[in-house]
């Protein structure tokens, strides 16, 4: 994706973490707007820590991040509207008084800021996120009654609301049965294509992921490689990060052993 | 019954009743979701140390309260935030904390002072026309604020994490909050008492919960439980001659078992089982 625009993510040499703990070590990335990128990395690889930071809730320790026009090296950060963020699967309360349409109008709230009460605009927009994830005839029910594929299906819908320029994803697929995992995983596709949006998503499992997006980021703390998935899922780059946890099968399958079945 | 009603204080009492209920059972819908019931507890405890050391001083009782309240949920917050300590813990030491401050003002007045007790159990039938003045001003207040802003404090009750994420200025909202529900407990004192204020926030949006799978259905559900218990109460406890307090949060508790014997979320599991 060789774009002339300047990247809408850019990583500097940044660093996070907390005095002491160091999460992520010296990340130098620039990602385009368009872009689909998969970032991937053992468990406590500094995935989620990343996906904060692109939130704009943690700032660099040392180094710079740019993101679209705002500096976030001191969190004042107004860029969160524009970034549609499907947080990691929590246990949703299945008796949580909210229906589906009230949660997807919360994704309006931060773009429309405070003393702006929703319009029938807003509730249009609503609406068109729920149709765009297909849970359109869903809109009155509670939440807490819908599968789980359906809920991560709202909660993309309710990113979409904001109407974001970018999509960043964690760990979407978590907890789903594996038709779902796809289900959601071609919906994320599907969007990035029909929207144009930029997606990041974060995600322990490879293989669902290797033939749908344009880029790799390949985690463990720090940076160990990006790019296209020819380009980062190679056998040497991948042992340095998963060690001896990594089988590739010979159907080009690439397996991590489960870690903590071995220890 | 309908006799009562030609009484002037039975008038400000059903007035004060009807304020206080929609007051504490509309902040109650966000103390519920956002899990911060203990919080309430503790708020009020020390709302009422607070009030001691007013009467023990010569200050002004419920302006003490109210500083009481706000250092109790501010710090609490503040802990929360910085992962310092679990909520549950720091509410614990200072609702206990605060509780033996009052002990110890009460104790170290010369006299014994009725009205101090007043404030621990609350008297709804003994409202005087500048209290319910004072009660309706700051109730206005604080249901302003919460309409407000009640888009940002549905959002950070469902999940604060997301709240912020998406833009909203969540930690200040959730700050908003305590300081409402501060503000709710000291308004409620002299009517409910310490004690009992903290059934008059949770029982109503607990009711709600059991019979509603929407946000704001839940809410208008809460005030009309809420409403309801506070007037039904002052009614029963005159008509009957029982203490109000007691009246109104025994019979908010009977509704509330009764919904969750009638709850169709309750049916919904048992269809599920079967």
């Amino acid at each position: 994706m060789a774009s002339q625009s300047p990247p809408i993510i850019h990583f500097d040499h940044a660093t996070f973490g907390f005095p002491g703990v160091v999460a992520l070590d010296d990340i130098s990335l620039e990602i385009q707007s368009g872009e689909f990128v998969g970032v991937i990395g053992p468990n406590g690889s500094g995935k989620t820590t990343l996906c904060r930071a692109v939130l704009g809730l943690m700032a660099p320790l040392k180094g710079h991040l740019r993101i679209f026009d705002c500096a976030c090296d001191e969190l004042r950060c107004h860029h969160r509207a524009k970034i549609g963020y499907l947080p990691q699967k929590g246990v949703v309360d299945r008796n949580f008084p909210v229906t589906v349409l009230e949660t997807v109008m919360m994704g309006r709230y931060g773009a429309l800021g405070l003393f702006t009460r929703p319009s029938g605009n807003d509730r249009k927009i609503a609406l068109d996120a729920l149709a765009h994830v297909g849970m359109e005839g869903h809109r009155e029910s509670a939440l807490g009654h819908l599968s789980g594929g359906q809920q991560q299906r709202v909660f993309i819908a309710r990113a979409l609301a904001q109407q974001p320029q970018v999509l960043l994803l964690d760990e979407p697929t978590t907890g789903l049965d594996i038709t779902t995992q796809h289900n959601v995983v071609e919906l994320v596709q599907h969007l990035h294509k029909e929207l144009g949006l930029t997606v990041l998503l974060i995600t322990h499992d490879i293989n669902m992921i290797r033939s749908r997006v344009d880029r790799l980021v390949l985690l463990k703390t720090r940076l160990y490689a990006a790019g296209p998935p020819v380009d980062v899922l190679k056998p040497d780059i991948l042992s340095q990060v998963y060690g001896k946890d990594l089988v590739i099968t010979e159907r080009d399958t690439i397996i991590v052993e489960d870690y903590h079945h071995h220890h | 019954m309908l006799d009562l009603l030609a009484y002037d204080f039975i008038q400000r009492s059903l007035l004060a009743a009807a304020l206080v209920g929609a007051l504490c059972s509309t902040i109650g819908v966000f103390v519920v979701l956002r899990g911060l019931a203990f919080m309430g507890a503790g708020t009020a405890h020390a709302a009422f140390a607070g009030v001691a050391l007013g009467f023990l001083m010569g200050w002004p009782p419920l302006l003490m309260a109210l500083l009481f309240g706000l250092a109790t949920v501010w710090i609490t917050g503040w802990m929360e935030e910085k992962g310092r300590m679990k909520l549950d813990v720091s509410i614990g030491i200072l609702y206990t904390a605060t509780m033996a401050l009052a002990i110890l003002f009460i104790g170290l007045m010369k006299t014994y002072n009725a009205e101090v007790y007043g404030y621990l159990f609350g008297n709804v039938l003994a409202v005087t026309s500048e209290e319910l003045l004072t009660i309706a001003g700051l109730s206005i207040v604080v249901i302003g604020a919460i309409v407000l802003f009640s888009k940002e404090l549905y959002f950070i009750a469902f999940d604060q994490e997301m709240a912020e994420a998406s833009g909203v200025p969540a930690r200040r909202i959730f700050f908003l909050l305590l300081t409402l529900v501060a503000l709710t407990v000291v308004i409620s004192l002299k009517t409910v008492g310490a004690i009992l204020v903290f059934a008059m926030i949770l029982i109503p949006a607990s009711t709600a919960y059991q019979l509603t799978h929407s946000l704001s259905t839940l809410t208008w559900y809460s005030i009309l439980i809420g409403i309801t218990c506070s007037v039904g109460g002052v009614l029963i406890s005159s008509y009957w001659d029982i203490p109000s307090g007691p009246a109104i949060v025994l019979l908010a508790t009977l509704l509330f078992f009764v919904a969750v014997i009638f709850s169709p979320k309750r049916q919904r599991r048992s269809l599920a089982v079967n």
